[in-house]
């Protein structure tokens, strides 16, 4: 004889389910947001710089039209890094998660926002990523993987190194992983 | 070489079957192929001068074969594999060296593929996939074939044993094999016709049509057919040569058609679909005989896909698609082997094929919802009005109608009508089990998967769609994604929190 296993099917109103929509979502680090800043402007000002040394140096000869075409050059630099501080500025904002008992969601987007939604019981192995950068800043990426593949790795990005280290250590103690992995 | 020597664990390592340097070669030459066709724009460039070089062809050619008889022996020669304690390795590679370790409890899927130079031998090759990275998968090139079969049932009884007992005793109820579906040829032209996929080929002889013409036109006008004559427009009027157009277009189209023919019974000739021990095995192939096995537990997703012309025929493609994440490699055995296609199926065989698949989905009878209006005006603003602008402009930039831009214009209204189509073809459904999407054209395609199976999901939404309250979501299984745009957003929310509901109070495996 097998044991009784308590059962329940009660019909349960959608409309009562914990729901996506009244998420309470944390924002990511506060230095997540001045570094990808600085990040911007100091490889734009190595660009430049190298550009600028290449323009003005004695050692050859460059030709007429290179020469020509630096101020537009310049000038495209510029303007690219100008929208991309404006849409950091204004688009890190909007990136937030929030970790609730049984799954985690990341938040992001200034004019598509998405919410990607990972269950923990599929998630098959984590991994925190950390540049040279995030390094730097104690920073760190937390990296989750799931069976949908390469495509749809789900990630969180400017998270505190510590924080990072304690969501990935509630992941894998989380009674699920370890009984489906 | 003795059958039972290679499944007894033995601890020696082997050497594949002579047989398999064919396969070497063949699938050098395939590479050789696929390399071709990125050099072929370099060939053009330097057609002229190998024109005035003809004798660089014959020792290229020489030194072609020479190379890849070279390689396919090294690579015959540095294979060895090896049987023993319940794990597959093998050891590959001539200059980078692979070693593969892989435990038979861990293998997803055995597929058998049968080449037609193996067959006269009694030879196959044995594909062994798992579910995780694309790189722990193995393929033992060459095994005599009741070698191949013995140690695939003894592979799968290793994996059956290997998981929870609740789902092995539903398995073992039926131990026979039952065939579900067979094709015939008539079912495969059918096929062929509906579901062209020459144009592939077309597309890599684009560079040499200039040639074909040059020497075909000789030829044509040899046997009496002479083209400048059948469009001389002085001496025929406009109905004519319309006429004489819309002949040589279907012409053309015949003889795809009938490539098509050729390439749908070349894949699947034979074609039979059956269940054993709660895995389906497809086979079929006229040159290349493939067996597909897929276990029922990693059915992912089903998918009844109908073009236009499938729609007229009342005929049907269904997929049943499986785990497809790890598989990234260009390896086209196992792109085939994460689904299994039955072509050309009729609306009742598909449903029965649907209901034993996944017996309690209702894919013949829910009813859809449609998505937001919206979505025509989204596709009108975003393409369409820039595009008539476009065009407009060119009309009236030159003071007279060009004939590009004229066409532009009297495409608006088609282009319009094909919009409509798409936003009625969307749809999405639930019920308690399962999600249902229906999208398409002029075609229509279903897909059906179980809630539980799901991955992962993502709710979008753009500015304007925030205002409207609209939101588009997309469902993540192992077999990919599905995304229905433009859906209510109350309607979308809900979908996504009753997905992660049943994921995570059910806790299924979705393997």
């Amino acid at each position: 004889m097998s044991e009784i296993i308590p059962f329940s099917n009660k019909a349960i109103n959608t409309d009562s389910l914990p729901s996506v929509a009244e998420l309470v979502t944390e924002p990511m680090n506060e230095k997540y947001r001045p570094v990808n800043l600085g990040t911007i402007v100091v490889f734009s000002a190595i660009f430049i710089t190298i550009m600028s040394l290449t323009r003005f140096q004695m050692l050859f000869e460059l030709p007429k039209e290179l020469i020509n075409a630096y101020p537009y050059a310049l000038a495209i630099v510029l303007t690219i890094t100008t929208l991309l501080l404006a849409y950091t500025f204004f688009a890190d904002p909007k990136k937030r998660f929030a970790l609730r008992e049984n799954d985690i969601h990341y938040e992001s987007g200034l004019f598509f926002r998405k919410i990607v939604s990972q269950p923990i019981l599929r998630i098959q192995h984590v991994e925190l990523k950390r540049g040279p950068i995030e390094r730097l800043f104690d920073l760190a990426s937390l990296q989750v993987f799931s069976a949908g593949g390469s495509m749809h790795t789900f990630e969180i990005p400017g998270l505190a190194h510590e924080q990072a280290v304690a969501m990935r250590k509630f992941i894998l103690a989380h009674k699920d992983t370890l009984s489906h992995g | 070489m003795d059958e039972s020597a290679i499944i007894e664990p033995a601890d020696k390592w082997q050497r594949l079957a002579p047989i398999s340097i064919l396969y070497f070669v063949a699938s050098g030459i395939k590479h050789a192929a696929n390399n071709l066709i990125y050099t072929l724009p370099a060939f053009a460039v330097s057609y002229s001068s190998i024109k005035n070089n003809p004798e660089i062809w014959l020792p290229a050619v020489l030194g072609t074969i020479g190379l890849i008889a070279l390689v396919s022996f090294l690579h015959y020669f540095f294979y060895t594999f090896r049987l023993a304690n319940d794990t597959v390795e093998i050891r590959s590679g001539v200059f980078s060296k692979k070693h593969i370790d892989l435990p038979f409890t861990r293998i997803q899927n055995v597929t058998l593929e049968q080449p037609i130079y193996y067959r006269p031998f009694g030879y196959t090759c044995m594909q062994l996939d798992t579910a995780g990275s694309a790189k722990q998968e193995a393929k033992i090139v060459a095994l005599p074939l009741a070698v191949a079969e013995e140690l695939k049932t003894f592979i799968l009884e290793k994996v059956e044993s290997s998981i929870d007992e609740s789902t092995s005793e539903q398995i073992s109820s039926d131990k026979k094999e039952v065939i579900i579906n067979t094709r015939s040829i008539g079912d495969l032209i059918i096929h062929g016709i509906t579901n062209n996929r020459v144009w592939i080929i077309l597309g890599v002889l684009a560079p040499l049509y200039d040639e074909v013409i040059e020497f075909a036109m000789p030829v044509l006008e040899s046997v009496g057919i002479d083209f400048k004559a059948w469009f001389d427009a002085d001496t025929h009027t406009i109905w004519m040569l319309g006429l004489t157009a819309l002949a040589l277009t279907f012409f053309a189209m015949m003889c795809i058609a009938l490539l098509s023919i050729f390439g749908s019974i070349l894949i699947f000739y034979d074609f039979t679909l059956s269940k054993s021990e709660g895995k389906y095995i497809r086979r079929s192939g006229l040159l290349t005989k493939q067996e597909i096995n897929m276990r029922l537990t990693r059915l992912q997703m089903v998918v009844s896909k109908q073009d236009w012309l499938d729609v007229l025929l009342k005929r049907i493609n269904l997929e049943l698609r499986q785990n497809s994440s790890g598989v990234r490699s260009a390896n086209d055995l196992s792109m085939m082997s994460n689904k299994i296609i039955v072509p050309s199926v009729k609306p009742h065989e598909c449903q029965e094929i649907i209901e034993d698949a996944f017996p309690t989905s209702n894919l013949s009878q829910i009813e859809y919802q449609a998505i937001s209006k919206r979505f025509i005006w989204r596709q009108i603003i975003l393409w369409l009005m820039p595009l008539t602008l476009l065009f407009t402009g060119i009309h009236f930039a030159n003071g007279q109608a060009t004939s590009v831009s004229m066409l532009g214009l009297l495409a608006v209204p088609l282009v319009l009508g094909l919009i409509y189509c798409r936003w009625k073809r969307w749809g999405f459904a639930k019920d308690q089990h399962y999600f249902y999407v229906r999208k398409g054209l002029l075609g229509v395609d279903y897909y059906c998967f179980p809630i539980h199976k799901v991955q992962q999901t993502a709710f979008k939404q753009s500015l304007m769609m925030k205002r409207n309250h609209l939101g588009s979501v997309q469902f993540i299984l192992a077999s990919g994604g599905v995304e229905v745009p433009f859906m209510p957003e109350v309607s979308a929310m809900n979908m996504i929190d009753s997905a992660l509901f049943e994921v995570e109070s059910k806790k299924k495996s979705w393997m």
